[in-house]
């Protein structure tokens, strides 16, 4: 349980969502603390259109793992007695997708989770959407790595 | 789904971005793939009257709980004891009494033998939740004694034992309420004129209060029991010290004392054993409801069965305590039994130690009241999960076997509320007639469910199984000893009943299996086998009342199933038939009509014996094509209105339900629907203009 002593206090925070394993750990985490100062919690998950398709096309309302992903995320906060409203997102750019709707939504922080992955080669990677958020995002930022795996300790 | 939505500029020029609807989020949740959870929006009531009855159960029973809420409603040791052991430590209350009543035959002076007797009780009790524990033990899934011997034995010894522990539970259920109402009468004799009234009112709520839910029942159990053992313990330590102490009160008889018969029965010989055997009899309802621990395991918090046999003992020793401590007190009080508007054995004997008529005295009455009415509890735990199992093997109703809202079984408990309740006005609440219908069925489970795990420990030969075996197989000698004691002694007083009941029901329930079997077989499809796209012809039927929209809708569905469309109208008024058919031509064209006439005014007949017409008329060496009968419905706004329309596609439909290679297909119309009906040949009319018949519901409707 958090400390609401410790514990940084926010109104309304974005969960990004990326449908990897760091979903699960992220909610539950959000969820415990956000359930200190009663803050509101939005699960955001976005799909990336490409260019040879139209952002409205019909992708993500028809695909059921673009729906999974924001199902369990919520299931997750509900297994933690906290609400998560979802939100479902076609976008060219993940990162500005996210940042977009933090602004509009007036978020005061945005949780992203982060796998431990290296890149061909042993450099740990950290992807192309995480330094774009936290470069670009007008609130707080808190990102969630992923404990080391034994193989890399 | 996009719903149409344009993209939402972002901050920057080129982000922009798209919120997609999520129309299953409200009802639905993707567990996996193709795999969807309803949630509790998919089970809200659509009308305003399923939901205001929801409004009302929930205030009554509480909120529906989800499946996966289950564990929570598992019990602790604490609550289980109470809950599963109140029926047993309740007979504590009564057994006394039909002991004495027996003996009192022999002259007051053979009232002393009642602690001998009670003693000889508590040995089988010991005997029995011993052989119990090793049920809990062997069977985790529970089950009880109908498990252990259908197991064990054969499907029709487990029969025997489930009807037995059925007639147990429902005697349970009126003996301990009818002996409830009896302890307070004891206290306030004029309930003596209200005790049906009382005995239903408590039924009713008892049945309430598990219809909530396992949890919620025990937390409302738990106090009245403890409540009860201790105040009976206090009361056995009182009397004990007044034994010692040489200060026993001296009260004087009740005027409602049963006198001892001018002649006495002797107690030496054949006679004199026979009686002692009868008052065994009597007191072995002691051991009634010893069983409902190993018939509830999967009800117990993990690890199940060792928290299911911890309780057993526990059980057994508080009942052994409490029914030879107040055999023991009220046998050295020189207590008297007394006819059924009388105080009873236990009252005399709190009377005698609180004193008559103190707070301690009443507080005392009033626990034994509630945990006799809370014994009901036990038989409302059990009855319902053996139904359940029944119900899975096919014995029982399906029904018995779904979970209401509450994750309880619904209606096992309803019915044996009903057939409780209909036990105590037929038998007018009296205790002493309804205690021979009792333990029979009790020492038939007793036995059987022995004998099975003597079966048991030869075959599985787990760690100890011999010494295992030992216990069942004494536990299977004295419960058998006992059963024809029982069944013998109180043949004539009502035993009887149960032994035409048992086989009775065991009929019924291998009846409902060989219905479950048959249809199974009906329906089974061979697991080789791959289902292909039909390859019969499908025609569709329209009956046809006039020409309305449901009917032009059901005309629209019948096409969008098959080619070949026929409309058939029934009437008996040609004039009618005349202009139905101008019409017809002239709006409907391409639909073939048929009208039959019929002057006898029947409708189901002449359009059943049309298909047959259509049937002979299919060319032999095709196979028989699928006929759809398209029936137009005009549903009502409201349900009082509906009873107003429909009849006849009511009667069609009971009519055709039965026909080979024929489907009804309903197609409703609602009042409230205009705004959807589509005029084919006027795509810009205005949809809700006027139309010849366009609120006019099938004309023959009456």
């Amino acid at each position: 349980m958090a400390d609401s002593t410790t514990t940084p206090q926010f109104r309304r925070a974005v969960v990004a969502l990326s449908g990897g394993r760091t979903d699960r750990p992220i909610v539950a985490l959000a969820a415990e603390v956000a359930k200190t100062g009663k803050a509101e919690l939005i699960g955001v998950h976005v799909v990336e259109i490409d260019w040879t398709q139209p952002l409205d096309a019909d992708v993500a309302g028809r695909s059921e793992s673009a729906q999974r992903v924001l199902d369990i995320a919520e299931a997750t906060a509900e297994g933690a007695r906290y609400r998560l409203e979802c939100v479902l997102l076609q976008a060219r750019d993940v990162g500005a997708a996210i940042v977009d709707e933090a602004v509009e939504r007036e978020a005061d922080l945005i949780i992203l989770g982060l796998p431990f992955q290296r890149r061909f080669g042993g450099d740990f990677t950290i992807g192309r959407t995480i330094p774009y958020i936290l470069k670009n995002a007008p609130c707080a930022v808190w990102v969630v790595r992923e404990a080391m795996p034994k193989e890399h300790a | 789904m996009i719903g149409g939505r344009r993209p939402i500029q972002g901050r920057k020029p080129a982000d922009r971005r798209v919120r997609v609807e999520r129309p299953h989020s409200a009802y639905f949740r993707y567990s996996g793939p193709g795999q969807l959870v309803a949630k509790p929006a998919a089970s809200t009531p659509r009308t305003g009257l399923d939901r205001t009855v929801q409004r009302w159960k929930a205030w009554l029973l509480g909120r529906p709980l989800a499946s996966e809420e289950e564990i929570g409603e598992r019990l602790p040791k604490k609550l289980a004891l109470p809950i599963f052991s109140s029926d047993a430590i309740s007979s504590s209350a009564y057994a006394t009494d039909e002991i004495l009543r027996v003996l009192v035959l022999a002259g007051s002076a053979a009232l002393f033998i009642s602690i001998d007797v009670a003693i000889a009780i508590a040995v089988l009790l010991t005997v029995v939740s011993l052989s119990y524990r090793q049920v809990c033990r062997a069977y985790p899934s529970g089950g009880g004694a109908y498990v252990v011997a259908r197991e064990n034995l054969s499907q029709t010894a487990g029969l025997i034992a489930a009807a037995a522990l059925f007639i147990d539970y429902m005697m349970t259920v009126a003996v301990s309420t009818a002996s409830a109402v009896s302890q307070a009468y004891s206290v306030w004799p004029q309930l003596y004129d209200i005790r049906i009234e009382i005995a239903i009112v408590s039924i009713a709520l008892i049945t309430v209060a598990n219809l909530r839910g396992l949890r919620e029942a025990g937390n409302i159990f738990a106090m009245p029991t403890y409540l009860f053992v201790g105040m009976a313990l206090l009361m056995i330590g009182l009397g004990l010290s007044h034994i010692i102490g040489g200060t026993v009160p001296q009260l004087p008889d009740p005027a409602e004392v049963i006198k001892p018969p001018q002649t006495l029965e002797p107690l030496v010989g054949i006679t004199g054993l026979i009686l002692l055997l009868r008052a065994f009899a009597g007191g072995a309802v002691a051991l009634t409801g010893v069983e409902a621990i190993a018939n509830g395991v999967p009800a117990f918090k993990p690890p199940e069965s060792k928290n299911a046999g911890n309780t057993m003992t526990m059980m057994a020793i508080l009942l052994g305590i409490l029914f030879v401590g107040i055999t023991f007190v009220g046998n050295r009080f020189g207590i008297q039994p007394t006819t059924e508007a009388g105080p009873t054995a236990i009252a005399q004997v709190s009377s005698s130690v609180f004193g008559a008529g103190s707070p301690l005295f009443v507080l005392f009455q009033i626990s034994t009241a509630l945990i006799l009415f809370l014994a009901v509890n036990t038989s409302f735990n059990a009855f319902p999960r053996l139904a359940a199992i029944l119900a899975e093997d096919g014995f029982m109703p399906r029904q018995f076997s779904l979970r209401g809202d509450r994750l309880a079984f619904s209606w096992g408990i309803v019915v044996l509320a009903v057939v409780a309740a209909l036990l105590l006005v037929a038998f007018q609440g009296d205790v002493h007639l309804l205690i021979p219908l009792y333990s029979v069925g009790v020492f038939v489970c007793f036995t059987l469910s022995q004998v099975g795990m003597v079966r048991h420990w030869i075959s599985s030969k787990e760690s100890g199984w011999q010494w295992r075996m030992v216990v069942n197989g004494l536990g299977a000698v004295l419960t058998f000893v006992v059963l024809i004691v029982v069944a013998s002694i109180k043949f004539a007083a009502g035993a009887y009943l149960v032994i035409i009941l048992i086989p009775t029901l065991v009929m019924l329930m291998m009846f409902i299996q060989r219905q479950y079997q048959a249809s199974a077989k009906a329906l089974a499809v061979r697991p080789d086998f791959v289902v292909r796209p039909p390859a019969r012809e499908e025609r569709a039927i329209v009956t046809v009342p006039t020409i309305n929209r449901a009917v032009v809708r059901a005309v629209n569905v019948a096409r969008s199933i098959a080619d070949d469309v026929i409309a058939v109208y029934i009437s008996d008024n040609p004039e009618a038939s005349r202009e139905l058919r101008e019409r017809w031509e002239r709006q409907i064209p391409g639909v073939q009509l048929v009208i039959v006439e019929s002057p006898y005014r029947a409708l189901a007949g002449p359009l059943m014996a049309y298909l047959d017409v259509l049937d002979r008329a299919w060319p032999p060496d095709k196979p028989e094509p699928v006929t759809f009968v398209v029936v137009p419905e005009y549903v009502a706004l409201h349900w009082w209105e509906r009873i107003l329309y429909n009849q006849s596609s009511r009667r069609l439909r009971a009519v055709l339900l039965g026909r080979p290679h024929t489907v009804v297909v309903d197609v409703p119309y609602r009042r409230d629907d205009p705004d959807r009906f589509h005029y084919d040949n006027e795509p810009h009319a205005d949809p809700g203009g006027p139309e010849p018949a366009s609120s006019e519901p099938p004309a023959n409707e009456s």
